[in-house]
């Protein structure tokens, strides 16, 4: 895992004594990914960097950042229609001791959640985190999808915003080739009809056969 | 005849005031430059600026139009994040002066009073001594860039940033755009000789006259029943757009639109003009698909976070647990660094 000199650019917040734990949500047909951005306050940096910092170095190693990634993984809690989907980790960057220290760096963990096929029609996806509830503030949003076989119809949360319930409609690529074909169809039917006439008026005008 | 006298006195006197008025109207109403035009002036101020600097300093200012740099903006304070370019503080005054004769060329009056207001805030910080440790506050501390060369004709962008601000105005011949930006302050409010600043409070406080706008039923439509702490959307979230939520600008009446329009004037209206003219016109004809959502007590001078969000339009207000720390952010997901125009 990377390590960067500057990871400040993400991050916003002058926050001190809050832990900012903003989680941004991209729903897939048979997938949702989750951008979790987790930014310590100078006041509580110190608490979370010796959560990280097992050895206490004041270095942080690959396996104590994926040894902390596995640990918050395990607080987050992504349902689909009500079964529980496994979280795995994609992809983690820590900034450096420095920058959380001063209470600016922001640790970026890519986690997702994969499920089979699931049907047409209406779904509820339900997020929550549970890390650090005692300092932290939270923020958790649906993104627009990128496919247009999904479309997010309603978003509800706690007042907190650690849980987040998504109700997603999913059209599968046949039900939206369906849709196309029979829009195809009708087109073209009015298109051979209004040729049709034109003939019979034309060949009724010059007494010739369509 | 005193009184016939008394009159017509009246009369002239008000007449004139009528003719002074409507002259002033006028003239306050002398319509901007063409974009195009606005552009050429805004290359050449720029070029004038190169033009001013020693070697040194030409290679500081100057970046490819494609790069890292384009992005490489924030709302962090120097001793955070650290921004290439030109650093004010490192200029002489001849070559700050060409800056600000830049930036006024390139923002409206209002833009640029806003720009200058947010520096001095930090300035305002610098002096109440936050600038302790590796952090550097102050209006020193901001930096100018150009991505690509300045034109008339091609593609280019003026960056100018520091603490709390970033300003990203992609130039194409007759377009521009202005997004991301990030204009924010703290402090809030101060007072500079003599005058009481709020570099903000203008989108602070016709949010609140909207949000008392609207009736109960409107309210419970807009107001989000979850508190949002920071800007979803903040630096580093450049491609991301979040589902829309609150209510949509098509359910409210005419003068509530106006009032919402009035807000997004506040982030589009920062740019010259001439540009901003166009790009209002682009927000106003998508309002039927535009949300305006709300976290937070509806009393001004409470602490509320509030969202507008349309196809081409992203602005998010959200105070930092205070009303005296503000950050926001303006963006156009289908336009970004001007994405749709520099490309072609």
């Amino acid at each position: 895992m990377l390590i960067v000199a500057i990871a400040g650019s993400g991050a916003s917040a002058h926050r001190r004594d809050e832990y900012l734990q903003a989680a941004r949500l991209a729903i897939d047909p048979h997938r949702v990914e989750i951008a979790l951005d987790l930014t310590p306050g100078i006041a509580v940096a110190d608490e979370i960097l010796s959560e990280i910092d097992l050895d206490g170095n004041r270095s942080i190693s690959d396996r104590e950042e994926q040894s902390y990634a596995h640990n918050l993984l395990r607080q987050l809690v992504v349902d689909v229609d009500g079964v529980p989907r496994g979280v795995a980790l994609v992809d983690s960057v820590f900034p450096s001791v420095d920058l959380m220290l001063r209470g600016e760096g922001t640790i970026r963990l890519r986690v997702a959640a994969s499920f089979p096929r699931l049907a047409d029609g209406r779904h509820h996806l339900r997020y929550s985190n549970a890390n650090r509830p005692d300092i932290g503030v939270y923020l958790a949003n649906a993104l627009v999808p990128t496919s247009d076989r999904v479309a997010v119809t309603a978003q509800r949360r706690d007042v907190d915003q650690r849980d987040l319930a998504v109700d997603y409609v999913l059209f599968t690529g046949s039900a939206a080739r369906t849709v196309g074909d029979v829009a195809l169809g009708i087109a073209g039917l009015g298109i051979w009809i209004a040729l049709l006439r034109w003939c019979l008026v034309t060949a009724r005008k010059t007494s010739q056969r369509c | 005849m005193t009184s016939i006298f008394r009159a017509s006195t009246i009369l002239l006197v008000l007449l004139a005031l009528a003719v002074s008025h409507g002259s002033g109207q006028r003239a306050s109403q002398t319509p901007p430059a063409s974009p195009a035009d606005a552009t050429a002036r805004i290359a050449a101020a720029a070029t004038a600026l190169v033009s001013a600097l020693d070697e040194a300093g030409r290679g500081r200012v100057q970046f490819p139009f494609e790069g890292p740099q384009k992005t490489k903006w924030s709302n962090l304070p120097t001793g955070i994040f650290e921004r290439q370019g030109l650093r004010m503080g490192d200029l002489t005054p001849a070559q700050r002066a060409a800056v600000m004769k830049l930036l006024q060329s390139a923002l409206s009056p209002d833009g640029y009073r806003k720009v200058t207001e947010i520096i001095r805030a930090d300035e305002v910080l610098r002096g109440g001594g936050s600038g302790r440790g590796k952090l550097n506050f102050g209006e020193d501390e901001y930096y100018l860039a150009f991505l690509g060369t300045p034109s008339a004709k091609t593609p280019w962008m003026l960056q100018f940033g520091g603490h709390h601000l970033a300003i990203n105005l992609t130039l194409a011949g007759g377009r521009a755009s202005m997004t991301p930006s990030l204009p924010a302050t703290q402090p809030a409010k101060y007072t500079f000789e003599g005058r009481e600043i709020r570099p903000l409070g203008k989108e602070n406080d016709k949010a609140f006259e909207l949000i008392n706008a609207l009736d109960e039923a409107q309210r419970g439509q807009a107001i989000l029943k979850f508190s949002v702490s920071d800007l979803v959307l903040g630096p580093g979230q450049d491609g991301r757009v979040i589902q829309p939520e609150g209510i949509r600008a098509s359910v409210l009446s005419a003068a509530q639109q106006t009032l919402l329009l009035e807000i997004v004037r506040e982030w589009a209206g920062i740019m010259n003009e001439s540009f901003a003219e166009p790009r209002m016109a682009e927000i106003r004809a998508n309002l039927p698909q535009t949300y305006f959502a709300w976290s937070g007590p509806t009393t001004n001078g409470s602490v509320a976070y509030f969202r507008i969000q349309g196809p081409t339009l992203v602005i998010e207000y959200a105070p930092q647990k205070s009303v005296d720390h503000i950050h926001t952010i303006y963006r156009d997901p289908t336009n970004d660094y001007g994405a749709k125009f520099a490309a072609k």
